[in-house]
């Protein structure tokens, strides 16, 4: 590929040698894939509906660690607060809170052994934008819940990116719930006007009869270029519900992979994108249904403003002997203006024959008629498509248990409507 | 209270509304009747501003206002109000919340405060109770899942939330049975008062006969043929349209 760009992560990936000890190995196996590999460009299916130019024209270095950002207050009562500063851990803004009474917790330099034992969790991934994670990977929390233990408060991790022109964090988290866990992660990502790039990945395992809540708010700042994956598996009688809330960046995409491995395990894998004018949001999902008996839901719903994009898509596959699945998908988007954008395309590969899956798509205006009944109450326009987008994503963000981040999401995607009608 | 001189409306480029005058004082009320497609519904919707309605000449007062100078909210501010013959299904607003921000808004229009979510609470109750509804109907989407009679009582209970000084009621008897006809009724005797008016529009001499109107207009082609008293809506059940006008 590119000489400048494989030459310097080439070295970036080598100055990573021995910092995060027992994942040489995995670093330089994913390093040589991406060199092989290369981005993914318009024609790379899985990637069609982003554009990576950004990304492509020249390298990304690894971000500076020395800056010293405003950390927002938190959305919610929490048991404890990571904050990560241009992809570093930065625990002198951190709170433990009393989640290291209840499960382990450390940075993820400190996770593994120079054995490389432990190297083999890592997911390596599959795409350049995955395997480069891998090769840069640094910073990140591992979480582990020891079985039957309940964190009832959120645990907040706020990425945070400040003065990163052209420089990237490569994130990685490492969750594992144990035996009827429970545990609800809520991501943020903020920065400011910078034009750097998030590329961060999640990976969680989740045993039986663990529940594990994953809400994510991404509030980039605007000349950013966000990435991030989730790879999660379920086992028997296990939850993974998520929740996406898209709003910051210049091109942003999140996907979820999930494996439902045990019988009774479920998956909710929703999402709100919100376009501005020449925002790009896109969102892979791919639900894995690879036993009997498990099931899963999609809701995502999505508004584009003029020259907004937004794109979605889901991918359910049901093996041979996974019998008894359940599994749904809704998407619909809402189109501002002539010149919004909205792609869907859902994919379903089934191969058993006892299964019920829906999906469905739809693109569409906000209702003309419904906007002239509520104005015919008295109800001022604005008022009126802000109280009709609510609406529309409410059902999207209605499984985000904790009350106070869903409360904090929706005010968001009010702000986003109230922001928009100043223009 | 209003006054309709020579109005033509055009929807879609076409003319629908073909030179109406009305005059309706306070302390009146009147029924348009007439078939379908004379134009009675897009009269409702264009004194009420709908923007896809075009007023091609002609004019709307309104105590003394010109509607098309002002939005559709703003008409609700100056004391109208527009009964729906379909009232619109909202998914995911509540009717409460509805009714909320609507009767909220129009204070916040005459430079009031809001109003108390215990006093709001009180009021909805007791207008919901007059009407006959399910107070359980207030928490449910707007519409969503509503008989068309539910829907009708529904478009009462916000008429009787806004409290207006013009009600336009299009079709409000369409889709009722009798028990529900003779509330709908009730709400709508309750509103007429000295300083206010109604004007109701219908296909049938049904409605009239538990609101006794002080003038019927027999409306043909977008146009008033014939105006009279409450005995012209009689004559129309007897003989017909084509026979009266």
């Amino acid at each position: 590929m590119y000489d400048e760009l494989t030459k310097s992560y080439q070295a970036q990936s080598d100055s990573l040698l021995g910092i995060v000890p027992g994942t040489d190995g995995i670093r330089t196996q994913a390093l040589a894939d991406f060199l092989s590999k290369g981005f993914p460009t318009k024609k790379t299916e899985d990637w069609r509906y982003s554009d990576l130019k950004a990304l492509t024209a020249s390298a990304f270095e690894m971000a500076g660690s020395d800056a010293d950002p405003e950390v927002p207050a938190a959305l919610s009562e929490t048991a404890a607060r990571f904050v990560f500063v241009n992809g570093r851990y930065r625990e002198s803004l951190s709170d433990m809170g009393e989640l290291w009474q209840a499960a382990s917790v450390r940075p993820l330099v400190n996770h593994f052994t120079a054995s490389e034992d432990r190297a083999g969790e890592l997911v390596r991934g599959q795409d350049a934008i995955g395997l480069l994670n891998t090769a840069l990977l640094r910073d990140g929390m591992v979480i582990s819940v020891p079985t039957g233990v309940e964190i009832d408060d959120p645990v907040e991790i706020i990425h945070i990116m400040t003065g990163a022109d052209a420089q990237a964090a490569h994130t990685r988290h490492l969750i594992e719930l144990g035996e009827a866990a429970k545990l609800h992660i809520v991501e943020r990502f903020i920065g400011d006007g910078s034009s750097y790039w998030t590329n961060s990945v999640l990976q969680a395992r989740i045993t039986e009869g663990g529940k594990l809540a994953h809400t994510r708010l991404q509030e980039e700042g605007a000349n950013a270029v966000h990435t991030a994956k989730a790879h999660i598996t379920v086992g028997a009688e296990g939850s993974y519900q998520a929740c996406n809330l898209s709003l910051g960046g210049k091109i942003a995409r999140f996907e979820a992979h999930v494996r439902l491995l045990s019988e009774e395990c479920v998956a909710y894998v929703d999402g709100v994108a919100l376009a501005s004018t020449g925002q790009s949001h896109d969102t892979l999902t791919h639900v894995s249904h690879t036993q009997p008996h498990t099931n899963s839901d999609q809701i995502f719903r999505t508004v584009a403003d003029a020259r907004g994009k937004t794109s979605f898509q889901g991918k359910v596959t049901v093996d041979k002997d996974a019998q008894k699945v359940e599994a749904d998908q809704s998407f619909k988007a809402l189109v501002m203006d002539r010149t919004a954008e909205a792609n869907a395309k859902p994919e379903l590969e089934i191969f058993a024959d006892d299964v019920k899956c829906s999906h469905g798509a739809t693109v569409g205006e906000l209702d003309a008629k419904a906007i002239f009944y509520l104005t015919s109450r008295g109800i001022d326009p604005v008022t009126a498509r802000q109280m009709l987008v609510s609406a529309f994503t409410a059902e999207a963000l209605e499984r985000v248990e904790n009350d106070s981040v869903r409360a904090e999401m929706t005010e968001r995607v009010d702000a986003w409507m109230a922001k928009r009608a100043d223009v | 209270m209003l006054k309709i001189n020579n109005l033509h409306v055009e929807v879609a480029g076409k003319e629908i509304i073909k030179g109406l005058s009305l005059e309706i004082k306070a302390g009146e009320t009147h029924a348009i009747m007439g078939l379908n497609g004379a134009g009675k519904s897009t009269l409702a919707n264009t004194i009420a501003g709908r923007d896809d309605y075009e007023v091609t000449a002609g004019s709307i007062e309104f105590e003394g206002k010109y509607l098309m100078e002002l939005e559709p909210h703003e008409r609700v501010a100056a004391g109208l109000f527009l009964g729906f013959q379909y009232p619109v299904e909202i998914p995911g607003v509540s009717n409460l919340n509805f009714m909320r921000t609507a009767l909220n808004s129009v204070r916040k229009q005459h430079g009031e405060e809001d109003m108390s979510a215990a006093e709001f609470m009180k009021l909805i109750r007791e207008k919901a109770k007059m009407l006959g509804m399910d107070p359980d109907m207030l928490k449910r989407f707007v519409n969503v899942g509503f008989s068309g009679g539910e829907k009708k009582r529904n478009e009462m209970v916000q008429m009787a939330v806004l409290n207006p000084k013009l009600a336009v009621l299009d079709e409000t008897d369409s889709g009722l049975d009798i028990d529900a006809l003779k509330t709908v009724a009730d709400g709508i005797n309750v509103q007429r008062r000295d300083d206010t008016a109604v004007l109701l529009i219908t296909h049938y001499q049904r409605l009239l006969s538990y609101v006794q109107p002080d003038f019927v207009h027999v409306m043909i082609d977008g146009k008033i043929v014939k105006s009279g008293g409450k005995e012209l809506a009689l004559e129309l059940e007897e003989k017909g349209y084509a026979d009266v006008a």
